[in-house]
């Protein structure tokens, strides 16, 4: 009985020791978890900028640290030391890139990050167009007053629109090493009357910025990918629309080794605004055309760059043997030639009617 | 009494501990284009021995392997029985290695290896040491608990796969020159073997141990195919466990965690606990059958601590995957030679038997 009994307190004892984990524990309390991380490369060392919240009484208080180093682990690492409590990456939710650095290149700095996973691979990349201490300035006293976080503008939930492409570690690193795909990552600023200002995107050929496109290019792009509903745009100055259903058709062909691409985009829309003698069928033709237009825009300008962010490559994989497939983008891709139709369709025009 | 269940719910999640972890990598690294016919290749290999084997053991209904080998003779049974210990004490050593060192890869970073193992090893052992029945209820429970959240996870990391990364399809065989293609055959090798350990304690029907497998067909191909549908081949070859890092990309706004990598890795280390413990009682019935003398819980204690002492001993990943390969001409031999040689034994012995008849 006592034998039984000593084996087996010794036994549970054995097994909640490892199971406590007592080494390593850090109160939640000296842990500081910022969910913004700004990154901007200064000649050879990076410069790594924390926004981190610290709840008070009745707000949150934002506080903003800056370290160097040469390489972000190093700047972080600083940061920890030179904190009073340790600095942890799990809850980033946004890594804010200064625009030099990411024409420069962030390739190291995402396999950095996906090698290391303490960074989430969902943590969403943006590109910021000016300075980046005076975008946290500016940015972090708007915010505190009104108890918001700068990753509100991208949550789907919260202040996501259909401009605002959004591009996750992952798929940006993907980009890098995939033959066939590239991305797109939106750039921001500090807004006058808003916090934030959406200005674009970014074309980001394997994991280089090399040129830009506006918003309502962005929300082609996103449109294509099917994300496109709930966007608002406007039409010739004549009427306005909002997108309501977006579906894309493909049909791709391969002919003596150039590939062509004839794309359908059906997007469903409803009238917001009309203005007179704007009848269904000029509205329908205006933004037909000027959709086509802009597509065939940014097709063209991306297509000069190389950079395949639509993703076109994807359709080809099985009509390129593998080998050649590397060459995608340099061999394949400005041979492309791409036919897009917008074929638009008017659901209602609210409680007005509009002359058809 | 039938409990087939039992054996099927204890082979799926066994062989869902492996798939899951080294597989994928292993098929990833060993060819560019067309992965499934180097899945199917495996799979069709793992049919027809697992077939085998069990049409061998039918021979047998209330024999185990062990006694089959002994009946058969003293050489048989340490042709056979010696490289399977051998076999099964190296996979238990690689097995703890490689998933505490997957374990402070994906979360427990700071924790060092040595707790980790500990941890692993001591709750196997104590799994063990309570015997087969234990082993087999709590592989119910661990279905029961742990099998919903796997396979939630599993549909959810079909988030972000882009279809057309299936191409292209053709594939060459190049995959045959590769070691990380005969890896492969670890999560196919490992699991298996219990079917002839079980039988005085647990019969089951053949036929739905072959449905299980059958059910386990699309775990392996997926596996693959969902880091490879979502990052591309040239993308995912660059990771040691291609399936986890897709996992840590599933977004899932209205489940209130974060990261759902957590709950999918922890439920398939209790697995592995399964694994490991049926490993060990494995090892130890061969043991004791050679030298029943000896109390079969200090059999059982005396072979962790040794696998614990040797694992302390493997420095680094590198020595891991060495072994690994080490192990494979083992492998092979337990992969074929078993399920043949039972099958053989069951032949001649039937044949043997209706001779004395007649």
């Amino acid at each position: 009985m006592m034998v039984k009994f000593v084996r087996t307190s010794l036994l549970i004892i054995c097994i909640t020791l490892p199971l406590s984990g007592c080494w390593d524990i850090k109160d939640i309390n000296h842990r500081l978890l910022p969910v913004t991380m700004g990154i901007a490369k200064q000649g050879e060392e990076y410069e790594v900028i924390l926004q981190i919240p610290q709840p008070t009484q009745n707000t949150t208080k934002i506080k903003i640290v800056k370290e160097t180093g040469k390489t972000i682990t190093q700047a972080i690492d600083r940061i920890s030391m030179n904190m009073e409590s340790s600095v942890e990456l799990l809850h980033l939710r946004i890594i804010i890139i200064d625009k030099e650095t990411a024409e420069l290149g962030i390739a190291d700095i995402l396999s950095g990050f996906i090698r290391a996973r303490e960074v989430s691979s969902k943590t969403l990349l943006v590109i910021c167009d000016e300075e980046l201490d005076s975008f946290f300035a500016n940015v972090n006293g708007a915010m505190e007053s009104e108890n918001i976080a700068i990753f509100d503008f991208f949550e789907k939930d919260k202040g996501w629109t259909p401009h605002i492409v959004l591009t996750r570690v992952w798929e940006a690193f993907r980009s890098i090493h995939s033959y066939t795909i590239d991305v797109a990552i939106p750039i921001v600023a500090s807004g006058e009357s808003t916090i934030i200002s959406h200005v674009g995107s970014a074309v980001m050929k394997k994991g280089r910025m090399v040129d830009r496109v506006t918003s309502d290019e962005s929300l082609l792009f996103n449109t294509f990918h099917g994300e496109g509903a709930e966007g608002k745009i406007e039409v010739m100055d004549k009427a306005s629309v909002l997108i309501v259903d977006s579906a894309v058709k493909n049909k791709h062909q391969f002919v003596d080794n150039r590939p062509y691409l004839q794309c359908q985009i059906n997007i469903d829309v409803v009238i917001l605004e009309a203005q007179k003698g704007a009848t269904n069928e000029v509205i329908k033709n205006d933004l037909e055309k000027a959709l086509s237009n802009r597509f065939k825009e940014l097709f063209a300008k991306i297509q000069a760059n190389k950079a395949d962010i639509l993703g076109l490559g994807q359709y080809y994989r099985s009509n390129i043997p593998r080998t050649k497939l590397k060459e995608w983008r340099t061999a394949y891709y400005p041979a492309l030639t791409l036919d897009v139709q917008f074929h638009v369709d008017i659901r209602n025009e609210g409680y007005i009617k509009n002359p058809s | 009494m039938d409990k087939s269940l039992h054996v099927i719910v204890m082979y799926i999640l066994t062989h869902l501990a492996l798939i899951f972890f080294v597989y994928p990598g292993n098929i990833i690294d060993s060819t560019t284009q067309g992965h499934w016919a180097a899945i199917f290749i495996g799979v069709a290999v793992h049919f027809i021995f697992i077939y085998l084997y069990m049409k061998g053991l039918s021979f047998f209904p209330k024999k185990d392997l062990i006694s089959i080998y002994f009946g058969a003779g003293k050489i048989v049974s340490i042709i056979f029985l010696l490289p399977l210990a051998c076999y099964l004490l190296m996979i238990n050593i690689i097995t703890i290695r490689a998933y505490s060192e997957i374990i402070t890869i994906v979360f427990l970073s700071n924790t060092p290896l040595w707790a980790i193992m500990a941890l692993l090893l001591s709750i196997s052992t104590f799994i063990a040491i309570s015997g087969i029945e234990t082993i087999f209820r709590t592989g119910i429970l661990l279905m029961i608990l742990f099998l919903p959240p796997v396979l939630f996870v599993f549909f959810a990391s079909f988030q972000n796969v882009d279809w057309h990364y299936f191409l292209p399809l053709n594939s060459d065989l190049g995959f045959f020159a590769k070691r990380e293609f005969y890896q492969s055959f670890f999560a196919f090798s490992g699991g298996f073997i219990f079917l002839g350990f079980v039988q005085p304690y647990f019969s089951y029907s053949r036929k739905k141990i072959l449905l299980a497998a059958v059910a386990l067909v699309p775990f392996f191909i997926f596996s693959v195919y969902i880091p490879i549908l979502t990052f591309g081949q040239a993308t995912a070859s660059l990771f040691t466990l291609p399936y986890v890092v897709v996992v840590d990309t599933i977004n899932i706004n209205w489940l209130m965690f974060d990261r759902v990598t957590m709950f999918f890795l922890l439920s398939l280390i209790t697995f592995i606990f399964l694994f490991i413990s049926l490993i060990q009682w494995k090892t130890v019935r061969i043991i004791n059958k050679c030298i029943p003398a000896v109390n079969s819980v200090y059999v059982i204690v005396a072979l962790s601590l040794f696998t614990y002492l040797v694992c302390l001993f493997i420095p680094n990943w590198k020595e891991v995957k060495n072994l690994f390969w080490w192990n494979s001409m083992l492998r092979f031999y337990i992969l074929i030679a078993i399920p043949i040689s039972v099958y053989m034994i069951g032949l001649h012995s039937k044949r043997g038997g209706k001779q004395n008849d007649g």
